[in-house]
């Protein structure tokens, strides 16, 4: 293996790329959004989501208490008490295959990308990142002053340097594997709610 | 091996579904272009990604050192292979080393380069696709036809009868999200059982270690998150240096892909999570050879987006399975030719040279200019077929002369308009096969270029756009 290694990087000295291999100094601002809030929420709707302003947490929990998934599912895990007190406490299970029965899940996002509708989410203060991932229904929470433009100006707020795992989700889960045909819902979340807050 | 063209011609037997194949990725080349019109720097973005990639590729060694530095600070294992074989062979030994049996895999089109799948369950693993279109694509025995959407050839009522066949589906039931749905049910279970992941990587960031994953499903997730056993494979081209660097190319790849502003699900990973094992293989595999070819190098700044699959005239009416390479279309042409020159000798012969795969990729390689190229060393290989080569001897011939060239025209112009069509119309003429003659005019062109400059006023009104005017 270490001769592979060597092998391989000593290979890659030789080549033909010529010109200029200097590194690009770059900055490509999305310059086409005038209002951030409206350009997520019209993404997020395009690409199956359901975006909500509310005013404070109090107007979320209302939000929430009256959104349909809520009130049907029956393993609730909640992050964000102030919201929801859940039912079912991801952090008290050992192993995340016992979490493969959660209906809906709602955790904080902690950016929210204008141009694409994408949310970011941290996954380190979770005990089992694949929750996000088994659960049927997602509810993100943002505040409103995190929503920002562009994925440059989106990185540039990322701080990397002690983060295990991290995930833009835009949208619940979804495919076109079947001649193109939109389906809501293949492994991941079956829909997405996001709420911003503020 | 039958041809390109051969193979070609058996699939638009069947019209209906050529054309319906040619609609289908027309219609996802449409949606890339209202998604790369709403970006207003979209010419810049593209210059940027191409920089980026030229300069992390003429330093690979020190990036791939520095990925790695990063990976193994996080606690993830890094592997080098140098060709299909070893990665094979590490994937294997990492496999049986934790007892794993099954394993839910996500898409790679590194682990189809270097038929992993079918090397794992020759040695008793049971490798199970979760990404839906490879699971059908897998349960049917095929192989991908895109590189995006590999079961863009399979219409719905297939899709139904396999799943009949293996999930126990309805008979007859052809409705995508019921058929979604089953698939659903089949492959969580497979998730929950699964011992191990194996997933490829769409970015590899050297500043952090960070190992980024684009998916619209969700089971690159799973198959990272849940067993106590992950393997991410990567060709050696996939590291590029910072962080920031992923907002040029996440802004690209999806709106090239498939017309999306971003996929559903953008993972970082940096190192495994707790209690997991989290192993990266970078592969070389013939990736430090195509750096090493001055006319071709660029044909590995690909980030593998399927843009010019989709756009391709060729692609979209002759479909992946006709191409004999792993990777079809314009970019698995000008892949496959480093890979084997006798053997896909007929690949830059599927194309029209019209540029269209160029334009629309997000980083620029020069596809179609690559594919003239490559014609060129199969000619100079010896490898065209010896009718092709008289008569490109014979273009030759007249081209360089002429006067031989006039007289040449001359007579085809005067002859076309007497002989009756079944002369150009039959089975012994292999141009006229496929194609019709056009109109000869009466005179050639030089006489009309002649007849034109003498001429003061400008018909055509040429002169007046090239000076700007309205």
């Amino acid at each position: 293996m270490t001769d592979s290694r060597r092998l391989v990087l000593n290979r890659l000295k030789e080549h033909a790329i010529a010109g200029d291999t200097s590194y690009p100094a770059y900055s490509h601002p999305h310059t086409g959004i005038s209002d951030p809030r409206r350009s997520f929420q019209s993404v997020i709707e395009s690409v199956g989501g359901e975006c909500r302003f509310v005013a404070d947490l109090e107007a979320a929990r209302k939000a929430v208490t009256g959104f349909e998934v809520f009130a049907m599912a029956k393993q609730v895990c909640s992050y964000v008490k102030e919201i929801a007190d859940g039912n079912f406490d991801a952090e008290a299970k050992a192993d995340a295959h016992q979490c493969a029965d959660v209906d809906l899940t709602i955790i904080r996002g902690e950016l929210g990308v204008a141009e694409n509708g994408a949310v970011w989410v941290n996954a380190d203060p979770l005990r089992h990142r694949a929750l996000l991932f088994l659960s049927g229904h997602l509810i993100l929470v943002i505040k409103g002053r995190d929503i920002v433009p562009d994925m440059e100006s989106a990185y540039a707020r990322i701080d990397f340097t002690r983060l295990r795992s991290g995930y833009f989700i835009s949208g619940p889960s979804k495919t076109a594997d079947i001649e193109q045909c939109l389906v809501i819902g293949v492994h991941g979340a079956k829909s997405l709610l996001v709420l911003i807050v503020g | 091996m039958k041809s390109h063209a051969r193979l070609a011609a058996a699939f638009l037997k069947q019209e209906e579904r050529a054309h319906w194949h040619d609609q289908a990725l027309w219609y996802v080349r449409e949606k890339r272009d209202r998604m790369a019109a709403s970006v207003p720097d979209w010419e810049a973005l593209r210059e940027t990604a191409q920089a980026i990639k030229r300069h992390a590729l003429a330093n690979l060694p020190r990036y791939l050192e520095e990925f790695e530095r990063n990976a193994a600070a996080r606690g993830a294992i890094v592997h080098y292979a140098l060709d299909a074989a070893e990665h094979n062979h590490i994937v294997l030994e990492l496999l049986k080393g934790r007892n794993a049996r099954l394993v839910a895999k996500s898409k790679s089109m590194l682990s189809e380069e270097c038929g992993l799948n079918e090397f794992l369950e020759r040695n008793g693993i049971e490798v199970v696709e979760t990404d839906l279109a490879e699971r059908i694509i897998q349960l049917a025995g095929e192989r991908p036809s895109h590189i995006v959407l590999p079961s863009i050839h399979i219409r719905k009522e297939e899709v139904g009868d396999i799943f009949h066949e293996h999930l126990g589906t309805e008979k007859g039931e052809s409705d995508p999200t019921r058929l979604t749905r089953a698939a659903r049910t089949h492959l969580r279970e497979k998730f929950l059982a699964a011992e191990a992941g194996i997933s490829g990587v769409n970015f590899a960031v050297a500043e952090t270690g960070a190992v980024v994953i684009c998916t619209n499903e969700g089971n690159a997730d799973l198959g990272n998150s849940l067993p106590d056993l992950y393997i991410a494979v990567m060709g050696v081209e996939k590291v590029i240096p910072k962080t920031k660097d992923l907002s040029v190319f996440l802004r690209l790849l999806s709106r090239s892909a498939t017309g999306q502003p971003i996929s559903a699900y953008t993972s970082h990973l940096l190192g495994p999570r707790p209690g997991q094992e989290m192993h990266i293989v970078i592969v070389d595999n013939g990736r430090s050879e195509i750096l090493r070819r001055e006319q071709f190098h660029k044909a590995a700044f690909c980030i593998r987006c399927g843009a010019c699959l989709n756009t391709c005239p060729v692609y979209r009416r002759s479909c992946g399975h006709s191409y004999n390479f792993v990777i079809p279309g314009p970019i698995g042409t000008i892949l496959a030719m480093h890979r084997d020159l006798k053997k896909y000798k007929d690949m830059p012969y599927a194309s029209t040279l019209c540029g269209s795969c160029t334009a629309v990729c997000p980083v620029m390689i020069d596809i179609h200019r690559q594919i003239v190229l490559w014609r060129n060393e199969v000619v100079k290989a010896g490898y065209l077929g010896r009718a092709k080569l008289a008569a490109l001897k014979t273009a030759t011939l007249g081209m360089k002369r002429t006067r031989l060239f006039r007289m040449g025209g001359w007579t085809v112009r005067k002859l076309l308009r007497i002989l009756p069509p079944f002369v150009l119309d039959n089975r012994l003429t292999i141009w006229g096969k496929f194609r019709d003659l056009p109109k000869m005019p009466a005179q050639s062109f030089r006489a009309q270029y002649r007849a034109y400059s003498r001429r003061k006023t400008d018909p055509l009104g040429l002169g007046a756009n090239r000076e700007g005017r309205p």
